[in-house]
């Protein structure tokens, strides 16, 4: 155990020396939850610009502007009567506008007055393709409907009542916390450890260590230790900047750790294969990066996987890291302790596959 | 007669299409330099692997320290101390924390004294603190003799511990490996050096294409090749060997030379009177010692450049 520690110890030395090492551990996730923070932190409570071209300007008209902007979620800016709302779209690379037509009121009156049997219009322009038409088309919708109701004095029977399967206080940076975790300990662990064992073999520091009382069980079990021991100062740290930065609310328990330890096994002894069957450094890191770039993207560290079409989830069903990033939000966000550890099985019998993998196809020795 | 350290019987390597090491035989004597001489290629390294449980051999049998290299090679790991050929240092560490971190490997605990004393014995101390990636390849093979005596070997395997250093740290080098020598420890020293071997050897095996072809002292190697000192007298010519052959001294004509094998030391003084009594123009005249060069001429027709044994 003293030469682990001492193995360990060595090399923690010469990794914190390499500036390379120590941004991706450090720096890396740090970039992440600030940035994904910035961009995400306040998801739920944004604000749509809506242009809108009121041609009737009527009392109606302005009782429905009034109650647009009740809402909060549109920001009203008014278009001149004169202006082609639809070139102005254009022009202005708007994602939408409202028009209300004139003889809007007269309409409605005419409907009431005719108990329904006629409609008064208006039109939502914009981009289906973005997401601010979809969220303004639904405000405006809600809007009409509450309108509707208090013209012909009724009251809705049917309602619907939103429930969060999470605590109320979760943020949609929250989601985010397990995956930027998961990427920090797949790119460390698998990454470096590629890198890692072809250059020990380039350079012959393998032939080297052979030569030593040390055994290739106590040099993976003290990269591994390393692994572990920074990555853990890694997520405590980028966890203590999330809650300081965006308030973050996540759980952080045995589990969890759990999770990171077990990850950092199963992604160095992915390195160990990989950087076994890599001829130098160059090439250890072209071949991480193939493996390492589709796992980060497909692996729900960004989006859930149910966005994606089901081939592609399929795929990320074969990542391991899919497994991380799911365990990790079941035990950290959703408290699903259940769900979470059966991920963490599928985590360890993987580690389990993959280090007895490495262990055999890395060789200190000259064939 | 010392014992012997390292046996080796009918050891062999093969890979496809070639034979590395074709049934070497040899021993090593306890507390003698023993060095394993032959041009690249020649098989030195890949014999000196298997004797450091690097490389496990086709077939034969070879004994370390006692212990069968095949079977149970961790059990005598802390008494060989290796500096394997292009060793490189780990760039990161410092040369007293890469000997601190190598004495804990052999199951050492090195006190800061310790360490700067072994950094004080090859003569890196005014770089113990610097990152090996600034050391220069002297500094660094001198680290690597630290690391590889941080054991307290009583086996030292050195391969090619000099190659491409220049002329004073290979002198700085040669100094360190006899001081060695002189602490009873025994050094396997593989070399493509001729002058390393003569300067530093008391047993040669000489390797060429995977066999020993010669072994012993370096001087009984160069007497049993058949030409101790040889007479130069320089720029002599075909006029200058006619007098010396109509005198009745075997010579040779070399490159504008003529050269008088001795063959017996007691011909010495006669010959050399003889020679000096000629009235033939000449540049210089002078004496040489056979050399290990010699032998591989005889042997396998190596000859050297620059230094470097060449087929």
């Amino acid at each position: 155990m003293k030469r682990v520690l001492v193995d360990s110890l060595a090399y923690g030395k010469q990794f914190l020396r390499s500036k390379i090492g120590a941004f991706f551990t450090f720096i890396f996730p740090l970039l992440l939850i600030l940035l994904f923070g910035a961009v995400f932190a306040n998801v739920g409570s944004s604000t749509f610009d809506l242009p809108v071209q009121d041609l009737d300007d009527s009392g109606m008209s302005h009782a429905l502007l009034a109650a647009l902007g009740n809402t909060t979620v549109v920001r009203i800016s008014m278009v001149s009567a004169g202006t082609n709302l639809q070139e102005h779209i254009r022009s202005n690379s708007l994602s939408v506008a409202l028009q209300i037509p004139a003889g809007f009121e007269r309409s409605i009156l005419l409907s009431l007055a005719a108990n329904g049997t006629a409609w008064a219009n208006v039109t939502v322009f914009g981009d289906p393709s973005r997401s601010a038409y979809q969220a303004v088309i639904g405000v405006v919708r809600a809007v009409a409907e509450q309108m509707n109701f208090g013209l012909v004095r009724a009251r809705p029977i049917v309602g619907v009542d939103t429930a969060s399967v999470v605590s109320a206080q979760f943020q949609a940076i929250d989601f985010f916390v397990p995956g930027i975790i998961g990427i920090t300990v797949m790119t460390n662990a698998l990454y470096i450890m590629t890198g890692m064992c072809a250059e020990y073999r380039t350079r012959k520091y393998f032939k080297l260590l052979a030569t030593t009382t040390l055994t290739k069980a106590e040099w993976l079990t003290s990269k591994i230790l390393w692994f572990s021991m920074i990555l853990l100062v890694s997520f405590f740290i980028t966890i203590a900047v999330g809650i300081w930065a965006w308030g973050v609310h996540v759980r952080i328990d045995a589990i969890s750790i759990a999770f990171v330890v077990v990850g950092v096994i199963l992604f160095a002894s992915m390195g160990m294969v990989l950087g076994s069957f890599v001829k130098d450094p160059e090439s250890a890191s072209a071949v991480a990066n193939a493996i390492g770039f589709p796992m980060m993207f497909l692996s729900g560290s960004f989006w859930q996987l149910e966005v994606m079409p089901p081939y592609l989830q399929a795929v990320a069903r074969v990542f391991p890291l899919t497994y991380m990033n799911d365990g990790l939000r079941d035990i950290m966000v959703l408290g699903n302790v259940d769900r979470g550890l059966v991920n963490l099985a599928i985590m360890a019998v993987l580690a389990a596959i993959f280090f007895v993998v490495g262990a055999k196809a890395m060789s200190w020795k000259e064939r | 007669m010392a014992e012997a350290v390292i046996e080796v019987k009918g050891l062999a390597k093969h890979y496809p299409g070639k034979k590395a090491v074709d049934g070497v035989e040899f021993e090593v004597r306890k507390g003698q330099v023993f060095s394993l001489l032959g041009p690249n290629g020649a098989g030195k390294t890949t014999t000196v692997e298997i004797l450091e449980g690097l490389r496990t051999p086709t077939s034969g049998t070879a004994t370390v320290l006692g212990h069968d290299i095949a079977k149970d090679y961790r059990a005598i790991r802390g008494r060989v101390g290796v500096l394997p050929q292009e060793f490189e240092p780990f760039d990161r560490l410092t040369p007293s924390e890469a000997v601190a971190y190598w004495g804990r490997l052999f199951n050492r605990s090195l006190s800061k004294e310790d360490v700067r004393h072994r950094i004080e014995e090859v003569g890196l101390t005014d770089r113990a603190k610097v990152q090996a990636v600034k050391l220069s390849g002297g500094e660094k093979r001198r680290l690597g003799i630290a690391m590889s005596l941080v054991g307290d070997p009583e086996l030292l395997f050195l391969d090619e511990p000099t190659t491409g250093l220049d002329p004073k740290a290979r002198r700085d080098l040669w100094a360190l490996i006899r001081r060695i020598e002189s602490e009873g420890r025994t050094v396997f020293l593989t070399t493509h050096y001729l002058d390393e071997a003569e300067e530093l050897a008391d047993d040669v095996a000489i390797m060429h294409k995977g066999k020993i072809v010669a072994r012993g002292a370096p001087q009984d190697l160069v007497a049993r090749s058949g030409s101790r000192t040889t007479i130069i007298l320089r720029g002599a010519g075909p006029e200058g060997l006619n007098e010396v052959t109509r005198r009745g001294i075997p010579a040779t004509l070399s490159d504008g030379d003529v050269l008088v094998r001795v063959a017996d030391p007691a011909q010495m003084k006669p010959i050399l009177a003889k020679l000096s009594a000629l009235e033939i123009p000449l540049k210089d005249m002078y004496t040489k010692r056979g050399t290990l060069e010699d032998v591989f001429l005889s042997l396998i027709g190596a000859k050297m450049e620059e230094g470097v044994l060449r087929e």
